[in-house]
């Protein structure tokens, strides 16, 4: 019964405090209005500099190509590779194709002109896929027959048809905000109670040490369910994307993943003593945690002992489930060694936790 | 000249008037006392002074320069000490030091002069952490970091809050030391004791100044407020012949260092029990455990008839306890603490409702039932801090320096909260570092270094160690400390 008043108490110290509700309802839709439609994958908006040393119809006809192209910013032609390279050392321009002397005599002979690509690989993923896209259309100009055969090899993306980031990056979203509302706010509420004192006058009554750390917690799961389905609202209103799966799911996988983060933060907060100490442990996890769960990149391609780390990693656990869920509509089924996996962890770093939280040492 | 003029001065805070027309003057090298209760200008007044703030009306002048315009000239020629303790806990004596030399300017070399009488007693700690030093070791560095840039005026804001009464008339000695160099001193001090070392006091009472005069015609012109008529306390009937807190060879232990040494007592149901001592002679450590914080290294113990080793969640729940530190949930209003407090103890919603009217009347604070706690003044803090620790009706309550920092007129209408409670048998367990408070007690008994030297009622103690009252007891033992304030 002494949970009611502590979390009556917990919902009235939010209340009170003049950041915290705005932050709440602010999140969610600055996530879902505005991440979205930045992270993308896709390249576009590649600028482009032409050395054409040809001058001819044909060499003509792939500057007008790359002209057409979505993908290109045409910036130009340049009369040397020299002046070219300079753009590109100034930040103007990000790739430089150079035609060489009678290319379209000796792509009419049959032979094979050597074409120059340079590109500016210091954004790596702009510079190869930029690199990439510029050689296919010079392939399509100067051997038509090649560009024939690729057109009968078909390419079929599954589940999510017109490689839309939008419904890849959604569900990642779901977890960053699962992170922040149940991850660092009871962590940061605990820590706060030591610094001001007040733990200690709590630890004194007989309040049992479950009722406590529930009443840290139930808020916080309560205000992030509702902030996940703010943003499943956001998702279908503003993008029209809603989970092929069951909803229900969707929800089961957030609440696994509160009840890791929140224990996980728990344990921070009974080894620390400052705010600070707190906060910059758990943002060190959190980031290890994302960069390392396949949110972003993919994890087969990481070395071996990086990708062994993914089977403790409950976000990699997470972001391989919901995508299931969420973009190839899986049911429980396809994603039940997930979710035991993710319980799992989630008990025991709840035991842990309260383990960790003493009355008295 | 004089070392500091204060004309007309008027500051507020929103609707509050911290400050109202207060005018003052100090002669060079005059130990000048800045009193009153919590909450009537004073800091206001030294942070004015020490050009942190700017005033809205009047003016004034440290050392001749005004403390508006001339901020810079003004900052080199004081020193000042807040009250809370101002150094970097992390860094070492020495290195906090050197810090601060290097603030103004100067180094330790060039200033050692000034502060050889004062650093040189805590020299020997110069690497050691300033977080780890005891209460009257961090007043003296915190006094050697104020005085490294040879300022003409120290600003003292309540300096020796929390500090044990020996290291307080230390720290004393040491401003009377200064004054042969004819260095100007402003402090503000709850404690009478120190308001008589002032030549002169200024007597601040909700921003206006009441009365400028010497110390001894100032605390009897306003004796109702620092001299109230001692509490009469008839109780000595009603005490039972029933231990509540037994506690035998308890030990506590933190690696080779015993903060508590082998200490044996009992306190008697509805009995007011005094646990004196200096600052880290091992009253908290003692306190923590008795009320189930922490477990002892050996030794046994009962509170309210449950072991303090195995059943200290039982202890929990008949016990209250009011920590130095906590004073209520500030974010929350006065009846949502009772009620959180109450709720935890298991009490029913109509049985908190009824009691929180009685109590709120009983205080003569109905209509502040719905204030946030944080916009009370401190002493209201305190008593609301009590009443919530005795509204479970426990058997015991363990007050940890319940009255740190309010006026004596706010503390003896504490204690007349803390006579009624015992009148209705609750007994209480206090630590105090109030002499004048240890009087009011039942029997008291004083730590030495973890031990405990004596033990007995007010008056037993001053006939076995033949002194006038508690204050010399209480020095005449701590003198004899040799853990030098570890």
């Amino acid at each position: 019964m002494t949970l009611k008043y502590l979390i009556q108490k917990e919902f009235l110290q939010i209340k009170r405090n003049a950041f915290l509700p705005k932050l709440i309802v602010m999140f969610p839709i600055v996530i879902m209005c505005v991440i979205p439609w930045v992270m993308q994958m896709e390249v576009k908006n590649i600028v482009v500099d032409v050395v054409d040393n040809d001058r001819s119809t044909g060499s003509q006809q792939l500057v007008h190509s790359i002209e057409a192209s979505n993908y290109f910013i045409f910036n130009g032609q340049k009369t040397t590779y020299k002046e070219a390279l300079n753009e590109i050392e100034r930040g103007k321009a990000d790739v430089v194709l150079v035609i060489p002397q009678d290319f379209a005599k000796n792509v009419a002979k049959g032979l094979t002109p050597q074409v120059l690509i340079a590109a500016n690989a210091v954004n790596g993923t702009k510079g190869a896929i930029g690199s990439a896209y510029l050689s296919q259309i010079v392939m399509a100009n100067a051997l038509p027959s090649t560009a024939a055969i690729q057109s009968r090899v078909s390419t079929l993306m599954l589940y999510n048809k017109h490689q839309n980031y939008k419904l890849f990056m959604i569900p990642a979203l779901l977890a960053i905000v699962m992170m922040l509302m149940t991850g660092f706010l009871p962590t940061l509420n605990i820590v706060g109670e030591k610094e001001a004192g007040t733990i200690e006058q709590m630890n004194v009554t007989p309040v049992s040490k479950w009722a406590f750390i529930l009443s840290k917690l139930i808020p916080y799961w309560l205000i992030a369910l509702f902030v996940v389905t703010v943003c499943l609202l956001l998702a279908k209103l503003i993008y029209g994307i809603s989970p092929a799966g069951p909803v229900w799911l969707v929800f089961l996988l957030a609440m696994l993943l509160a009840l890791f983060f929140s224990s996980f933060g728990l344990i921070i907060s009974n080894y620390s003593d400052t705010m600070q100490q707190a906060i910059f442990v758990m943002w060190f996890f959190v980031v290890c945690l994302m960069l390392l769960s396949g949110l972003f990149t993919p994890t087969r391609s990481m070395p071996h002992w990086a990708y062994l780390t993914t089977y403790v990693n409950p976000m990699h656990y997470f972001i391989d489930a919901i995508r299931t869920v969420f973009i190839r509509g899986g049911g429980f089924h396809e994603i039940a060694h997930q979710v035991w996996a993710l319980l799992g962890i989630g008990l025991i770093m709840a035991a842990w936790a309260v383990q960790s939280y003493k009355k008295n040492s | 000249m004089n070392a500091i003029e204060v004309h007309n001065i008027s500051k507020s805070y929103g609707k509050v008037k911290a400050l109202d027309d207060v005018s003052f003057t100090v002669g060079k090298g005059e130990v000048f006392g800045l009193i009153g209760p919590d909450g009537s200008g004073k800091t206001t007044m030294f942070r004015i002074l020490c050009s942190l703030l700017c005033p809205e009306a009047g003016s004034a002048t440290v050392d001749g320069f005004d403390v508006v315009r001339k901020m810079r000239e003004v900052r080199c020629r004081v020193g000042y000490m807040p009250g809370r303790f101002s150094l970097y806990q992390d860094l070492t004596v020495e290195e906090n030091l050197k810090f601060f030399a290097t603030l103004f300017g100067t180094t330790v070399e060039e200033g050692y002069d000034s502060i050889k009488a004062i650093y040189s007693q805590i020299e020997r700690f110069k690497d050691r952490k300033a977080g780890a030093l005891s209460g009257g070791m961090k007043q003296k560095l915190a006094l050697s970091c104020a005085l490294v840039h040879q300022p003409s005026v120290l600003f003292l804001d309540e300096p020796t809050t929390g500090v044990d009464p020996v290291s307080r008339k230390e720290l004393w000695a040491m401003l009377g030391s200064l004054k042969e160099r004819d260095i100007t001193i402003v402090a503000s001090t709850p404690y009478l004791d120190e308001v008589r070392c002032c030549e002169r006091v200024a007597f601040l009472d909700r921003g206006k100044v009441r009365g400028i005069d010497t110390p001894d015609r100032i605390l009897s012109e306003f004796a109702d407020i620092f001299n109230p008529p001692g509490i009469e306390h008839e109780s000595a009937g009603k005490v039972e012949n029933e231990n509540v807190i037994e506690v035998e060879h308890l030990v506590k232990a933190f690696g080779s260092f015993h903060a508590v040494d082998d200490i044996s007592f009992s306190v008697k149901k509805g009995e007011i029990f005094g646990f004196l001592g200096a600052n880290g002679a091992g009253k908290t450590t003692a306190m923590h455990m008795l009320t189930g914080l922490n477990q002892p290294t050996a030794g046994t113990g009962r509170v309210a008839g449950y072991d303090i080793r195995t059943q200290y969640e039982q202890i929990k729940k008949h016990i209250g306890y009011m920590s130095q530190k906590f004073s209520l949930y500030e974010d929350l209003t006065v009846a949502e603490n009772i009620r959180l407090f109450a709720g935890i103890y298991g009490m029913s919603d109509a049985e908190i409702a009824r009691k929180t009217n009685e109590l709120l009347e009983q205080l003569q604070f109905t209509e502040h039932k719905n204030t946030l706690v944080k916009s009370l003044p401190l002493g209201w803090k305190q008593k609301l801090a009590f009443s919530v620790s005795i509204f479970h009706e426990p058997g015991v309550v363990f007050l940890d320096e319940p009255t740190g920092g309010v006026d004596p007129a706010t503390r003896r209408q504490f204690w007349e909260l803390i006579y009624a409670a015992a009148a209705r048998g609750i007994t209480v367990f206090v630590t105090t570092h109030y002499m004048d408070e240890a009087e009011y007690c039942d029997r008291i008994s004083i730590m030495v270094d973890g031990k405990i030297k004596a033990m007995g009622t007010p008056d037993a103690l001053k006939k076995e160690f033949n002194q006038p009252d508690m204050d010399h007891v209480f020095t005449h033992l701590a003198r004899q400390a040799t853990r030098s304030g570890d």
